[in-house]
């Protein structure tokens, strides 16, 4: 399903200009919630190199305005970090790159899923040129009111192990690969 | 005023935050967080598959969880000047946000958590409700706050 090229004119950064924006693309090998298992554990497909660019372009694309999250210069300057301050929830940014097309977790992609709640927790910011790993545990697999949620556990570790943040992701997923077949072929 | 676990008490209120869901805003969000789903970009998919019940494009939950954060982090800071530092982010949410929608967040701590010097944080209470008054989503964010 081509993505509307509309969203060409937001490109900024070099991930986007490389990461397959097509999310129709392989859902035949997403994983489903009738096949997840909780206690399944595994590193994301990709790791991810924080980038200047990959924060400014999360903290505008949320509005804000602070000199601290959009002006580098000014960061460079004026931040306890003397970089750009990160958006909490710039981890989805993270999340969405490392876990890819293939693999555990590639159910955050799904066609037709629906988003209940999610928490985020924040242990440290993250720093430029660090190399992030996604590691994705299958935490809660359960029906409420007749529907089928999935929670997985993202762990973000830098390249010295030091943990940086943790999302307890939770989609309302379609329950079987037929399910997911109707909105992939909508 | 320092912003600090000594004076802030509980009901202080956060200058709300209003953020607008046009398909561009919605569609610049896509490619900031690489979720690319058609739910949010695609209008014919949407029309045809209907996720929400409704023809229509919507915002993406975790845009809608960043606009709830941006009311804390708006006015005390990402890392606050005096030190303070955002703990968690736990969000809800209750109705899709309609292609369009004007979204009004809200913010008022609700308690204190009194972990010892160098350890305290508050908890805050975040809504967020579209133009015609529902509630959309809502938050609980913890902080961490100096002595």
């Amino acid at each position: 399903m081509p993505v509307p090229s509309r969203l060409d004119r937001f490109i900024e950064t070099e991930k986007q200009r490389h990461f397959h924006r097509d999310f129709m693309v392989g859902w035949e090998a997403y994983e489903t919630w009738e096949e997840a298992t909780v206690g399944q554990s595994g590193p994301g497909q990709r790791t991810f190199k924080i980038t200047e660019e990959d924060i400014l372009d999360y903290n505008l694309a949320c509005g804000e305005t602070d000199p601290l999250m959009v002006d580098p210069e000014y960061a460079r300057k004026n931040s306890p970090t003397g970089e750009l301050l990160q958006h909490p929830i710039f981890v989805t940014t993270i999340a969405f790159y490392s876990l890819g097309e293939s693999g555990i977790g590639t159910w955050i992609r799904t066609p037709g899923a629906r988003n209940p709640q999610q928490r985020i927790e924040i242990v440290e910011p993250f720093r430029y040129g660090e190399i992030i790993t996604t590691t994705v545990s299958t935490a809660d697999k359960f029906t409420q009111r007749s529907k089928p949620y999935l929670q997985m556990l993202l762990d973000f570790r830098n390249e010295k192990n030091v943990l940086k943040a943790r999302w307890w992701c939770s989609l309302i997923l379609p329950e079987t690969r037929a399910d997911v077949a109707r909105f992939a072929n909508a | 005023m320092s912003i600090l676990f000594r004076n802030i008490e509980a009901g202080y209120k956060f200058q709300p935050v209003v953020q607008s869901y046009v398909q561009s805003a919605i569609d610049h969000y896509a490619l900031a967080s690489l979720d690319m789903n058609p739910v949010h970009t695609n209008e014919e998919w949407a029309a045809r598959a209907k996720v929400f019940g409704i023809p229509e494009t919507v915002g993406h939950g975790m845009m809608t969880m960043s606009t709830l954060a941006s009311v804390v982090t708006r006015e005390w800071g990402v890392i606050g000047k005096d030190g303070g530092s955002l703990r968690f982010v736990d969000a809800k949410f209750t109705k899709p946000v309609k292609v369009g929608e004007t979204v009004t967040a809200t913010g008022t701590v609700k308690r204190k958590h009194h972990y010892g010097p160098g350890k305290n944080w508050v908890l805050i209470a975040v809504e967020a409700k579209d133009s015609a008054g529902d509630l959309i989503g809502l938050a609980e964010v913890g902080y961490n706050l100096p002595d």
